[in-house]
């Protein structure tokens, strides 16, 4: 199968300034791909050379199985593109501007349209230039979503919709992917990629630090682990086991963070008599900070009690 | 508790420096006089330098007694439509007197216009942005705010007129040739206070509109009340139902105060003063207690629908180019108008008077001025400079797809730039037609209302679109390689123009210095004399600019 998205050491400079540094990613058609990382790490950028907005100044990148700067345009007619800041015509009404773009692309189904327009609550009547942040967000997504695209990217897609919006909006994303559409979805919010995302990247500096599927993601932080005994706490021999990491001891319970497989503790701890076994799966923002050297402030403070180190 | 609720935050106070309180980031005041100086630089720059260059040409171009002789008979002997056009004449034999009559007004419309864009934007165009709404949850007040910015401005423009002073001052003592020449300290003084106080009247007028109705109806008002005022005044003589509106702009009541042609009325200058402050007062007072960004609704019509230009790129630059486009057209066709229903009248007056046809073939040569066109031709050469602006702000205008964001949205179609980069650049090149199209019916509807050939200046009026046209493709080609500054080049091109062909004739410069400009290259179409060059010129530069655009786009990456 053709990756959808490809990019093969995909570096963008800008003179001095760092934009991205040999990117590697591949996207497959038909899931969710969560692009993650701060502001200023180099997300944008991405997207800007997939779409052949700037090039890059080395590495390639491949959409459709197209190079991007070779023919753009044919990649633009199966994509809907949500640019994260964006204005439009400010004498234009909504539904104007949605026009335009539709005769832009040749047309559309104008019932589908419509729908999108019925589902997020926009008044197409009113100017471009009178919406708030949010209505002009809609219009953005309306214009990105209308032609049924086979490649969805967009950047901050959620930024400025309220949570009613917000959850109209992973539905039709639901809809799309299970239509066969792709969808590239960068963002800064964790939870949002967490619920609508198969897999995520995460970039740092201009560099991809980690790509995997969101559960596999997971257990690559530490699980947090807490053993409470009925009698003698034996920390040293939990201190010894592979993955295990910053045991703290107190009174009949010991605490511990876990990285990768669980079963080695699970056995070790079975050779006593427990009174209670807790174990919490990290959520991706864990993961996420994990990826940045930040530990969520619950971590940071078993850190500061028992510093083992890993 | 209630009392440590309502406790100001404790901030750590630091030192900023005086020099940052009054330019750099330190005050309101200090980011606005920051924010100012590449205007502050551009109109000081301006008026000195044309003060410097018009003194030095008078004197050369008019070095003996008798060519000043001549040029006040011709400057007084006018009939009353052709002095309307430039103002009252005083000791126009003069050096200083020659540029109070001729330029003086330039260098009040320079002010005037630096004003209303500064006062207009300041506020409104800021709440219009966003950038207001953070500056106000500061920890001062609305007024402060307000006051602060236009005390900026007023800084910035009383150092600009003090070096135009100080310029006027230098032109008297370096230039004068003959006596009466020289400018005195009081002249230069009176001068520059006049520009000043007279600039900072439109100024006060569109920043108290904007504050209700926004910037683009502040700044037009008072445009149009600059422009009203000047030909309302002159014309009051001939048109005696104009004085009562001519009244209520400084232009009539400063009319007496020409420093520089020696004749002084101080007193003019003070309801002046009076009104431009008053005007300030009521805009920083209506920003203080409006809320921020509340404008009243002009209504405007609306274009057809068919007009809007939703089936394409082409279009859709011509829908978004239109409303500017109606705007100039209609400026630029009443100015036509108005000059081809005169030009007659002034050709009459002319061949009546054999010594007054000398005069003017003396200090016009070139131009047949016993014929309404030949007339027409010499008064439409300050055409050249306004359909110039125009093509400035049209390019700016297709330039603001990319400098507003647009054109990233709008390639992620399948739009290929150099389609867009055509396409929208088309669209301009029509708005350019319809302005011709309508100056065109302009100045045959007023050929025709005076009697004269009324085909041959409509037809001549195609030289203005084909100059805009050649500007309009240098922007184009800036634009393949950066669209923010390509609206800007447009303009220096226009003024470089229109200083090389005013200046380079009349300070004897070598012709190839006076060729440089395109203007010197478009014949006479007003009386039905093209110049071929400039017309391939004009071509050429159209369509390279265009196709260079198209391949710029093509090749460099979007800004985001």
């Amino acid at each position: 199968m053709v990756a959808v998205i490809k990019t093969e050491k995909l570096t963008k400079s800008y003179g001095s300034h760092r934009g991205i540094v040999e990117v590697d990613l591949e996207v497959e058609q038909g899931e969710v791909f969560g692009f993650l990382g701060p502001n200023g790490a180099g997300k944008t950028t991405t997207i800007r050379v997939l779409l052949d907005l700037i090039r890059p100044t080395a590495g390639k990148a491949f959409v459709f199985g197209i190079e991007t700067t070779v023919d753009p345009v044919s990649i633009h007619r199966r994509v809907g593109y949500l640019p994260g800041e964006f204005t439009l015509y400010d004498r234009l009404t909504g539904g104007e501007t949605l026009e335009y773009f539709a005769n832009l692309r040749g047309g559309l189904d104008r019932a589908y349209q419509a729908s999108l327009i019925e589902r997020f609550d926009l008044d197409p009547s009113r100017k471009f230039k009178e919406y708030s942040k949010g209505n002009k967000q809609k219009v953005g997504l309306v214009a990105a979503l209308q032609h049924k695209p086979d490649l969805l990217v967009l950047d901050e897609p959620t930024a400025g919709l309220d949570p009613l919006v917000q959850q109209t909006f992973f539905a039709v994303l639901r809809e799309a992917v299970a239509d066969g559409r792709t969808v590239f979805l960068s963002s800064h919010v964790l939870s949002e990629a967490e619920k609508a995302c198969d897999r995520v990247a995460i970039i740092r500096d201009g560099r991809i630090v980690m790509v995997d599927r969101v559960d596999a993601l997971r257990d690559l932080a530490a699980h947090q682990v807490e053993l409470r005994f009925t009698g003698p706490v034996p920390a040293a021999e939990f201190e010894q086991i592979a993955g295990v990491s910053n045991v703290v001891a107190e009174d009949h319970a010991l605490r511990m963070h876990v990285t990768g497989p669980i079963a080695p503790v699970v056995k070790a701890a079975a050779r006593y008599e427990l009174a209670d076994f807790v174990s919490r799966e990290p959520s991706l923002e864990e993961t996420f900070l994990a990826q940045y050297g930040q530990a969520p402030p619950a971590q940071a403070t078993a850190v500061e009690v028992a510093d083992h180190g890993r | 508790m209630a009392a440590e609720l309502g406790r100001a935050p404790l901030a750590t106070p630091y030192h900023i420096s005086l020099r940052s309180r009054f330019y750099g980031l330190g005050s309101v005041y200090a980011k606005t006089m920051r924010d100012s100086r590449l205007a502050f630089i551009v109109a000081a720059g301006l008026m000195s330098g044309l003060m410097l260059a018009v003194s030095a040409a008078i004197t050369k171009a008019y070095p003996t007694a008798d060519s000043r002789v001549q040029l006040a008979s011709l400057a007084t002997s006018v009939s009353g439509v052709a002095s309307g056009i430039a103002g009252k004449a005083v000791n126009v034999g003069t050096m200083g007197g020659y540029v109070q009559w001729k330029y003086g007004p330039l260098f009040l419309w320079i002010v005037a216009i630096w004003s209303m864009m500064a006062l207009s934007g300041t506020l409104a165009s800021e709440a219009h942005g966003g950038s207001l709404d953070f500056v106000a949850a500061s920890p001062f007040g609305k007024r402060r705010i307000a006051l602060e910015k236009v005390a900026a401005h007023l800084t910035a423009v009383t150092l600009a007129v003090a070096i135009l002073g100080l310029a006027t001052w230098v032109a008297g003592a370096a230039f004068a040739t003959l006596p009466g020449d020289a400018i005195p300290v009081q002249a230069a003084v009176g001068f520059a206070l006049w520009v000043g106080l007279a600039g900072l009247f439109f100024g006060g007028l569109a920043f108290a509109l904007a504050q209700f109705f926004g910037r683009a109806v502040g700044a037009g008002v008072a445009g149009f009340a600059l422009i009203a005022g000047w030909l309302l005044q002159n014309y009051a003589a001939t048109v005696p139902a104009f004085t009562p509106f001519a009244l209520l702009t400084p232009v009539a009541w400063t009319a007496d105060h020409l420093p520089l042609a020696g004749q002084y009325n101080w007193p003019s200058l003070v309801p002046t003063a009076i009104a431009a402050a008053a005007m300030l007062v009521i805009g920083v007072e209506a920003f203080a207690r409006r809320d921020v960004g509340a404008q009243q609704a002009v209504r405007t019509p609306r274009l057809p629908r068919p007009l809007r230009g939703l089936r394409g790129p082409i279009g859709r630059s011509i829908g978004e180019r239109l409303p500017l486009t109606l705007a100039w057209s209609l400026g630029l066709g009443i100015f036509t108008l108005a000059m081809a229903a005169i030009s007659k009248a002034l050709a009459d007056d002319v061949a009546k008077s054999p010594d007054l046809l000398k005069t003017f073939s003396q200090v016009f040569p070139g131009f047949g001025i016993t014929t309404a066109g030949g007339f027409l031709q010499l008064m439409i050469q300050l055409e050249y400079i306004v359909v110039g602006f125009a093509a400035a702000t049209l390019v700016s205008g297709w330039a603001s797809d990319e400098t507003s964001g647009r054109l990233e949205m709008l390639l992620s179609t399948p739009l290929a730039r150099p389609r867009w980069a055509i396409s929208s650049g088309l669209g301009v090149y029509a708005a350019i037609v319809v302005m011709t199209a309508i100056m065109a019916v302009c100045v045959g509807l007023g050929a025709a209302a005076a009697g004269s050939d009324a085909l041959t200046p409509m037809a001549g009026t195609i030289a203005l679109g084909l100059y805009a046209a050649a500007l309009a493709g240098v922007g184009f080609a800036v634009g393949g390689w950066r669209t923010s500054i390509a609206g800007e080049i447009v303009a220096l091109v226009v003024v470089a123009t229109y200083l090389i062909d005013l200046i380079a004739p009349a300070l004897q410069l070598p012709d190839w210095v006076h060729q440089l400009a395109l203007t010197a290259h478009l014949g006479q179409p007003m009386v039905g004399h093209w110049d071929a060059v400039g017309v391939v010129a004009c071509l050429v530069i159209a369509a390279a600019g265009l196709s260079l655009g198209g391949w710029g786009m093509r090749r460099r990456d979007v800004a985001g």
